[in-house]
């Protein structure tokens, strides 16, 4: 699946879910399920995070 | 001599037993009989087969040196009833299997004698570094990276409480040390956090291989 879900976490960064291939759900039923519940988030394009991760715990959600 | 009957009466009026079939051959004790809305069929003046007014097929219940139901040929191979609400499987007479009346699945795969196995209920094997990727899995809907080192398994369908085992393995891409797997993060039915850090200074750290399977 080339898409991931981000939503804020609560110490300022940014949270990131892997959707598991074939695991029978689509990204929106994996966002309502797995998102915690009052979270805003985004469904983004897998190339829209860094592969990079050095500064990983600096990434930000922005609206 | 053949019996050609015409109209659309058949022949009726006898029910039978199992000892005295209503419709035999030579052996008088084998054959069909009849009951209200059943039919069954009678060997050696004992009923085997049933179909009752549900339309449901009834077989004796067997035993594990004569299942109840088995192929033509090896008549100690099959499946048989050994008590109410429980489906055992026998292999050369000996039981193998089974679901005991608990839903309990058995099996006797080098154990000795039949036993309970513990099923992984959710397994994971996921790429920790770079674009984080999951390679395979099991009854899991995604993982969450929620920072270096941390990640959150989310079940597919929930455990049924949080008293769970959990085995996991990954490599240590710093080479400083053990890698532990804390799972101090938290147990809960619907997901479970991993830890991951260096043993030394216990600092959080990304893993390239990261594995998880989930017991209850």
């Amino acid at each position: 699946m080339d898409k991931r879900i981000i939503y804020p976490t609560d110490n300022g960064g940014v949270a990131i879910i892997v959707p598991a291939p074939d695991c029978g759900l689509t990204i929106e039923q994996i966002a309502a399920k797995d998102v915690p519940q009052g979270k805003p988030f985004k469904i983004v394009d897998v190339s829209d995070i860094p592969s990079d991760r050095t500064f990983r715990n600096a990434w930000e959600y922005i609206e | 001599m053949a019996i050609t009957i015409s109209g659309s009466t058949g022949i009726a009026g006898v029910d039978g037993s199992a000892n005295t079939p209503a419709l035999q051959g030579t052996d008088t004790n084998t054959g069909l009989f009849y009951g209200t809305d059943s039919v069954s069929i009678a060997t050696a003046g004992s009923e085997r087969v049933k179909i009752n007014s549900s339309g449901q097929i009834e077989v004796t219940a067997g035993s594990s040196s004569a299942p109840a139901i088995t192929p033509t040929g090896d008549l100690n191979t099959g499946i048989y009833f050994p008590s109410a609400d429980t489906i055992a499987f026998t292999e050369g007479g000996a039981q193998v299997g089974e679901f005991d009346s608990s839903a309990n699945f058995k099996i006797n795969s080098g154990y000795g004698s039949v036993a309970t196995i513990f099923g992984c209920r959710a397994w994971v094997n996921f790429n920790g570094t770079g674009t984080i990727a999951i390679r395979g899995s099991g009854n899991v809907s995604s993982i969450t990276d929620g920072g270096t080192g941390i990640y959150t398994v989310n079940f597919t369908n929930a455990m049924p409480d949080a008293n769970y085992a959990v085995a996991l393995g990954g490599d240590n891409l710093t080479g400083t040390g053990n890698l532990i797997l804390n799972t101090s993060g938290s147990f809960n039915t619907t997901s479970i956090q991993l830890l991951l850090t260096t043993g030394g200074g216990g600092t959080l750290i990304d893993d390239n291989y990261v594995s998880v399977a989930v017991f209850r």
